[in-house]
């Protein structure tokens, strides 16, 4: 087969990349996990299969397929995709996790509104006007829009004195 | 009529209360829960079968008169899975606001939290009842180019050849089921159940492309197909025969003495204020004997049956000890 | 002929100019609804019911019909410019959708996907007048066995979907069957994955892991210097598709149209299975497949069309068997309910001009449609020229809203985080996203009816061999399954499709 010769390229011939090994360790512990837990939903019943069946040959073939990948990249390492801009990610994932941890403490129109800022104004290096702007829009525009023209609640601040001031 | 004038008086002075309220502090109005509802925001209204089934129908038809009653939107919201366990267990983790309230039907309701296999979240202090619009008796059908006439005939052949014929149920333990166990217990006939746990429209599905023998359902759901003769029904288990079905024989006309059935009602989870309750319980009456709304049911086949918040839940005590006796009927032998 | 006349006397019921402003004005304000996040379509015609609350029954229904096709195109938009779909049904036509977009193609892919919409939902209403009642009956031939071995089928056009891997292509799939399982079993009611938090007792919602592993985590995977990160605002040269895109767009509406008239006969089936099923089907048989993933055409007309296909051809059970196939034809019920129609066979017999006008605003609905729609391809698409850091907040803007309102529940705002970030590591993995979505929809339904058909068969596995229907459908899964079977011992090899 030409193809076999073709793929077997020497340069990549090295070391299994970390982040591969983490992610078939992970979907290994995955796999194990559910293995486990579906066994004691009962795997069969008097009539037909029961609640266990299906997550538990899922947790086969995760727990195999995991197996099958390290054997391939044991003996073929992939080339590793370009990494991931980490500041980026960190950005993005603490402000959006921030933003639902108080979305229903101080409501949805200062905390939307923060975050918005935050994306504009500091990660986005906008002007002062026009972040304003948009995150005003985007917030207690948003709010308003919502909850009176299209009957969408969006949440109010838990905080008795925010909400009395119409956040 | 004191009840009536009383709940009038009591929504008014609520209306009022909130008006004032409103016109005072309009921030502290939703902490009191007297500005119920509050204007645009909608109700949800749980259904925990899948669409086109009589709970489903039942509570598209109230809905606009709630809105009415109401000033708001009312939204009907499917949830179906697990014979209605996983709608019952949304509208019961809601927040107790009147925002949401749902369709509750017996015995599924009943019976769910009763089984600890089931690993329900909710127990029956967990539902505040609002009120009872339906009892739907249980009737079993079958095919129309089947071989049997009578309801005899279907149960002489079940018993002599256990489990050879599939019946349908909307459900483990809903009353379609218990239909079935109940049959088996007073009768000996056996049949062996296919439970389409989304609700009444995929077991007629079913039955319609002849996947299942026999259809146990509720009166309601087999008005519109006998008519365009889909289906023969055998028997109503019942003490009087069913309006829309004159010619179909109850159970104990037959010889058996067998009744089944599913009550259906509104309630909403446990905790609300009073005044929300109230307002809620009215607005549910008002529209639940409504009487185009009684109309319309009665040609799908349905019998009103109005009970209040209270009786309702009383009623609901009572079956939970009915159901807990035959409950060992339905429960699943591993 | 009969019939004939009979829908030409629908069409002079529906379209009165007052009907027609009405049916326009639906369409608009549903396009710019679906357009919003949080509400697609079931929502979107609950919330504009009121406004029909005042006209005849004709009149109301044809309106709400237009106002479906509206919101279900306004998701449509949204996937397509923003990557983050509105709704279940247009959840796949993000991946080429987004992409063509960020190669300045997004008037192509939307313009497509308004004729592909058109076409489906148009042959689907043709189905509905030439042949409703038998179509009907066909639909019903498909019991739990036969559903259970459609879903075979499906899931074994998974090996499509794979890409260069196999194996990686089944770890996806398997993780999207796993997350499709949380929740309460939908049989027993026993609570599975659950790990002990009520919110996930529902299960983990669809649209939150939809938008989160496509929308977020191609957000994050971001990065300065590479330039796929850049969006580029079509020139208005590029609005329309070119002579090529419309070539290739047409099999592909053809197949779309087959497979969601089909599954849309079929009570209980969605939407997504069949925009889903529309997609990979591309995948395997396109002749442009290796293109598909990067901004092919191909994957935008084929889920389009199909899901307007499907939405229409679902009318049919409505109105021969009375059965609501979806929440949005539940909708559409209690409507019916509420005029005093009651939707099934009698509803041509008793209400004869009636379900005729209904039918004919259907053709008005879809028409309507697709001439608003076209020229506002160039309104919407110039969302893009905003600058990327604006965009970018507003993308997020929109997935928090919208994961927020699916249960009014910040929950589903920290799902779709999670998911976000498994998109991301899966990504950086090399592992496709398809299979996990495929098997996210299908998975359930897939248990459902196995279990459905073993009580049937009381526990006998043979019933999905004795039936013809669900044989023959079995077959065809395991052919699909067998063909690349081998190239699972060598996954390299499949950078070059043999398809040349």
């Amino acid at each position: 087969m030409t193809t076999e010769s073709l793929t077997t390229e020497p340069a990549l011939k090295g070391r299994v990349a970390r982040s591969v090994l983490a992610g078939i360790g992970a979907f290994v512990a995955v796999g194990v996990y559910v293995l486990v837990s579906s066994i004691g939903l009962g795997l069969w019943t008097t009539l037909g299969p029961g609640p266990g069946l299906f997550p538990f040959a899922m947790g086969v073939l995760l727990v195999a397929m995991s197996a099958v990948w390290l054997v391939q990249e044991l003996r073929n390492p992939s080339e590793t995709t370009e990494g991931v801009d980490r500041g980026l990610v960190l950005a993005v994932v603490v402000s959006l996790a921030v933003l639902a941890g108080v979305l229903d403490l101080i409501g949805f129109q200062l905390s939307m509104f923060l975050f918005l800022m935050y994306h504009l104004k500091v990660r986005g290096r906008r002007g002062w006007p026009s972040s304003l702007i948009i995150a005003l829009a985007g917030s207690v525009g948003a709010f308003y829009a919502f909850n009176y023209g299209l009957n969408v609640t969006l949440p109010t601040a838990g905080i008795p004195l925010l909400n009395s001031i119409g956040l | 009529m004191p009840r009536i004038r009383i709940a009038a008086a009591a929504v008014a002075a609520a209306a009022l209360f909130a008006l004032t309220a409103c016109g005072s502090n309009a921030g502290a109005a939703n902490s009191a829960g007297d500005a119920f509802p509050k204007k645009g925001k909608s109700i949800e209204l749980i259904v925990s079968f899948s669409s086109g089934g009589a709970v489903d129908t039942a509570a598209r038809l109230v809905q606009p008169i709630l809105e009415k009653e109401l000033g708001t939107n009312v939204e009907v919201v499917n949830k179906p899975g697990a014979g209605g366990q996983i709608g019952y267990t949304q509208l019961t983790s809601a927040k107790p606001d009147g925002y949401t309230i749902g369709a509750t039907g017996s015995p599924s309701v009943v019976v769910s939290p009763l089984d600890p296999a089931r690993g329900a979240k909710y127990t029956r202090t967990s539902f505040q009842p609002l009120g009872r619009q339906v009892i739907d008796p249980a009737v079993i059908a079958v095919q129309p180019d089947s071989p049997y006439k009578t309801l005899k005939e279907l149960l002489d052949a079940a018993k002599a050849k256990p489990k050879s014929m599939t019946a349908s149920t909307t459900g483990l333990q809903t009353g379609e089921h218990f239909a079935l166990a109940q049959i088996q217990e007073k009768t000996g006939a056996e049949f062996a159940p296919v439970h389409f746990s989304e609700g009444a429209s995929q077991a007629t599905t079913a039955f319609l492309g002849k996947h299942v023998d026999i259809l146990v359902a509720n009166v309601s759901d087999v008005t519109e197909l006998s008519k365009q003769g889909k289906a023969r029904v055998l028997g109503v288990m019942t003490t009087e025969r069913a309006p829309s079905l004159p010619d179909v024989p109850t159970f104990k006309e037959s010889g058996y003495d067998v009744e089944a059935g599913t009550v259906r009602g509104y309630s909403a989870p446990a905790g609300l204020p009073d005044a929300v309750a109230k307002k809620l319980e009215a607005a549910l009456k008002k529209a639940i004997e409504d009487p185009t709304v009684v109309k319309k049911m009665e040609d799908l086949g349905l019998q009103t049956s109005y009970l209040s918040g209270a009786d309702y839940a009383q009623f609901w005590a009572g079956q939970e000890e009915d159901f807990k006796k035959v409950l060992p009927l339905v429960q699943k032998k591993d | 002929m009969d019939t004939l006349n009979e829908l030409i006397g629908g069409f002079a019921a529906a379209m009165t100019w007052q009907n027609l402003v009405f049916a326009f004005l639906g369409c608009l304000l549903g396009t710019i609804i679906g357009v919003l996040p949080g509400i697609g379509p079931v929502a979107g015609v609950a919330l504009l019911i009121p406004l029909t609350m005042n006209l005849d029954a004709t009149g109301a229904i044809i309106m709400l019909c237009a106002i479906f096709y509206g919101t279900a195109y306004g998701g449509t938009i949204t996937s397509v410019l923003l990557n983050t779909p509105g709704e279940a049904a247009s959840a796949i036509t993000t991946i080429d959708g987004y992409a063509m977009t960020k190669i300045g193609k997004a008037g192509a892919a939307l313009t497509i996907a308004a004729v592909g919409s058109f076409v489906g939902g148009t042959i689907a209403t043709l189905g509905l007048v030439a042949a409703a009642k038998p179509l009907g009956e066909m639909g019903l031939m498909v019991g739990p066995p036969e559903f259970f071995a459609l879903m075979v089928v499906g899931i074994s056009l998974l090996v499509a979907l794979a890409g260069k891997s196999m194996v990686k292509a089944l770890i996806s799939g398997a993780l999207g069957l796993l997350i499709s399982m949380v929740g309460i079993d939908p049989v027993a009611g026993a609570p599975r994955f659950t790990f002990g938090s009520d919110n996930l007792l529902d299960g983990v919602s669809f649209v939150a892991v939809i938008v989160g592993v496509f929308g977020l985590s191609e957000i994050l995977s971001y990065r300065k210097d590479s330039a796929a990160s850049i969006v580029h605002a079509p020139g208005l040269r590029s609005l329309l598709p070119n002579r090529t895109e419309w070539r290739r767009s047409a099999p592909s509406m053809a197949r779309g149209t087959g497979i969601g008239f089909g599954l849309g006969l079929i009570p209980g089936m969605t939407g997504s299975v069949s925009s889903l099923l529309a997609y990979v089907a591309e995948k395997k048989f396109s002749k442009h497949r290796n293109e598909l993933g990067h901004g092919a055409i191909e994957g935008v007309a084929g889920p389009e069309t199909a899901n307007n296909a499907h939405a229409n051809a679902a009318l049919i059970p409505l109105f021969t068997l009375g059965i609501p196939a979806s929440p949005t034809i539940a909708v559409l019920m209690g409507a019916f309910l509420q005029q005093g129609l009651t939707p099934g066979p009698t509803l041509f017999t008793e209400h004869s001009e009636m379900a005729w006008a209904i039918i004919a605003s259907l053709f008005i609905g879809n028409l309507l449609l697709l001439l608003l729609n076209v020229p506002l391809v160039g309104l919407w698409t110039s969302i893009l020229r905003v600058p990327a850091s604006i965009l970018t907040a507003m993308i997020l803007l929109f997935m928090v809203i919208g994961a927020y309102t699916i249960n009014f529940n910040v929950f589903d705002v920290f799902v779709m985080i999670a998911f976000g970030l498994l998109g991301l590591a899966l990504r950086h993995l090399d592992i496709p996203l398809a299979p996990m979505v495929l098997t996210l929809v299908l998975g359930p339904l897939m248990e459902r009816s196995l279990r459905e058909s073993l009580e049937i068969s009381q526990g006998d596995f043979g019933i999905f061999l004795n039936r013809p229907i669900s044989m023959v459908l079995i077959g065809v899964g395991v052919l699909i399954v067998l063909s690349p079977l081998l190239k699972l011992r060598k996954p390299k090899a499949l950078n070059e499709d043999p398809e040349t």
